[in-house]
């Protein structure tokens, strides 16, 4: 897969004060993105709102769409014709983007979609779509979510996020919330020299001998150039090595086995987490997005009090960083799963662990991150 | 003299250019003072004359927890953010009133200094310049950003037809912290 480096008139270098929602997008713009479908939804609006700026200036296209279906399948067209692909939206809205992302799961679309969550109405965080994220779409498929806590993880990790789609040829979210994405924060943007970026390959094989879905067993196929005379269906409906609609079992078998397994396979490729604090620890806070930050700070009030913990930050929730999970679980005597939803990715934390430690749900739903306080208070209560 | 982390609580009334005030004391912060800040914010539907507050904190390292519940620096513009947000200063911190607005206090606090800034703003002839007035006067008082690090901050980050009666802001606080000799030590 060829590996490139940023364009110097797309990154902005230097150190900013800059928004949450505005870096994700000098995220996308450094990542080489030259398409935008949006519809409005508060609090993803200074996404569509920037990019409207930002696209023009480095030659690419903002359309704004009717509705979320225009939005998500303007982009996988996009895609297919060669951009680099982006939409946004929260919560609500990504519920009507579920037929169109299930689409470009299927047809092996790379494109790249920011949900910015939130609750109470609009202006409120929340992180309780984390399986939404996952499992939204009808149909077999492998999500890949990635989840920054911060405006330079927003920055960097949507830089992450479109070499993820193009490297596997798979929709990638990224997860944001009310908190981050509506926060200013310090932003350190580097040399456009220092930014790797990731294409898809493109075949080498003449429109006669190019067969659009023929790949490794665990891996994506080499895309074609759109109006080429690269004639390709790219149907939701199983289809064989040549982009023909097959029904016959042998066929669907092989094509979900291959969607799934080129992520599930590469799981531990793709999957990052970092460990806080974890060296010495005997309790475990285990935390993604804007809650790795109350996160890390309840383990230094924890470790005030006496009580060793550490955090492990999960930087993607999907797949599930299941070796990094197990091997915490392994080390502690009890891990503490913090979120902003009443409880959901617990579940597969309590899943990894497999009895290896207790797992605690530390949750919150009111529209708010938590405190450092208010975990610590949990810690307490989970150590005694 | 300034400690960190800086946990700062602006708030007043929607149109005041709180959020703006915040926004500008954290670049300032952060590309000026090679500091860190975290800048959050809430505001009512209405888009003026809801209560509005944004918060901020500066540090010299990455901060975790992007709100703090104590903080040690408050600067009210309006009576009501003043009562909502007072109970949130540590006994030992700064409040700043504009005293025109916030006319009730309750909760005496040893370092509190008042700034008319919208009173000096309307002698310059707009009163939307308010907040530039208490950044003028922040930065001398306090001397949580320089000044002319916030000049330059606020040249970038205004409409260029206001830059002018920005800058006269910004230094009718700064004199009015010198002309009656008020700093924080």
């Amino acid at each position: 897969m060829p590996i490139v480096k940023a364009s110097e008139n797309r990154v902005k270098t230097g150190v900013h004060f800059m928004l949450g929602n505005y870096a994700l997008v000098e995220g996308a713009i450094s990542a080489g993105c030259n398409f935008f479908g949006g519809y409005p939804i508060t609090p993803a609006n200074e996404i569509s709102e920037r990019m409207s700026q930002r696209l023009p200036e480095v030659g690419g296209k903002f359309v704004q769409g009717e509705d979320e279906l225009f939005s998500i399948f303007a982009c996988t067209g996009a895609s297919l014709a060669g951009g680099k692909v982006m939409t946004a939206t929260a919560s609500a809205g990504f519920n009507y983007m579920q037929e169109g992302l299930g689409y470009a799961y299927t047809i092996e679309a790379p494109l790249v979609i920011a949900d910015v969550q939130r609750c109470r109405g609009e202006n409120y965080a929340s992180q309780a779509d984390v399986y939404q994220m996952r499992y939204g779409a009808s149909g077999d498929y492998e999500a890949i979510v990635v989840c920054p806590s911060s405006v330079q993880e927003l920055y960097d990790y949507t830089i992450w996020a479109f070499n993820l789609a193009e490297e596997y040829r798979n929709p990638v979210i990224v997860m944001s919330e009310t908190t981050i994405a509506l926060m200013r924060e310090r932003l350190d943007i580097p040399e456009a020299s220092k930014i790797d970026l990731y294409n898809r390959n493109y075949t080498t094989l003449s429109p006669e001998e190019y067969m659009p879905f023929a790949a490794p067993e665990f891996g994506c196929p080499d895309a074609a150039p759109l109006g080429e005379g690269y004639k390709t269906i790219y149907s939701l409906n199983p289809h064989d090595e040549k982009g023909s609609i097959d029904w016959d079992p042998v066929v669907f078998d092989k094509l979900y086995k291959r969607v799934c397994g080129k992520v599930r396979e590469n799981a531990d490729k793709i999957c990052r987490t970092e460990r806080i604090m974890m060296d010495d620890a005997e309790y475990a806070l285990i935390a993604y997005g804007s809650e790795v930050r109350p996160a890390v700070e309840a383990a230094e009030l924890a470790r005030e009090c006496g009580i060793k913990a550490g955090v492990l930050k999960l930087c993607n929730v999907w797949p599930v960083p299941e070796k990094a999970i197990a091997e915490v679980a392994k080390e502690v005597k009890g891990i503490f799963a913090v979120e902003m939803n009443m409880g959901k990715y617990v579940n597969e934390i309590v899943r990894v662990a497999a009895g290896r430690c207790p797992v605690i749900p530390v949750t919150k739903n009111l529209g708010l991150v938590h405190t450092g306080y208010e975990i610590l208070e949990e810690i307490k209560k989970g150590v005694k | 003299m300034i400690t960190y982390p800086q946990r700062v609580t602006l708030c007043g009334f929607g149109g005041q250019g709180i959020i703006l005030s915040a926004v500008i004391l954290g670049t300032t912060a952060v590309t000026k003072g090679n500091l860190y800040a975290v800048q959050t914010q809430s505001y009512g539907s209405e888009a003026r004359g809801g209560q509005c507050q944004a918060e901020l904190i500066i540090d010299k390292k990455a901060i975790n927890s992007p709100v703090a519940e104590k903080k040690n620096l408050l600067v009210a513009m309006f009576q009501t953010a003043y009562e909502k947000y007072i109970p949130t200063l540590e006994e030992e911190g700064v409040l700043v009133i504009d005293p025109g607005l916030v006319t009730n206090i309750t909760r005496p606090i040893k370092n509190t200094f008042e700034v008319p800034a919208t009173q000096i703003a309307v002698d310059l002839g707009n009163r939307m310049a308010a907040n530039m007035v208490m950044l003028g006067f922040l930065s001398e008082a306090l001397g949580i950003i320089g000044h002319q690090d916030l000049l330059d901050v606020v040249k970038d980050n205004v409409n260029p037809r206001f830059v002018e009666l920005n800058f006269k802001a910004v230094e009718a606080g700064v004199a009015y912290a010198k002309e009656h000799n008020l700093y924080y030590k």
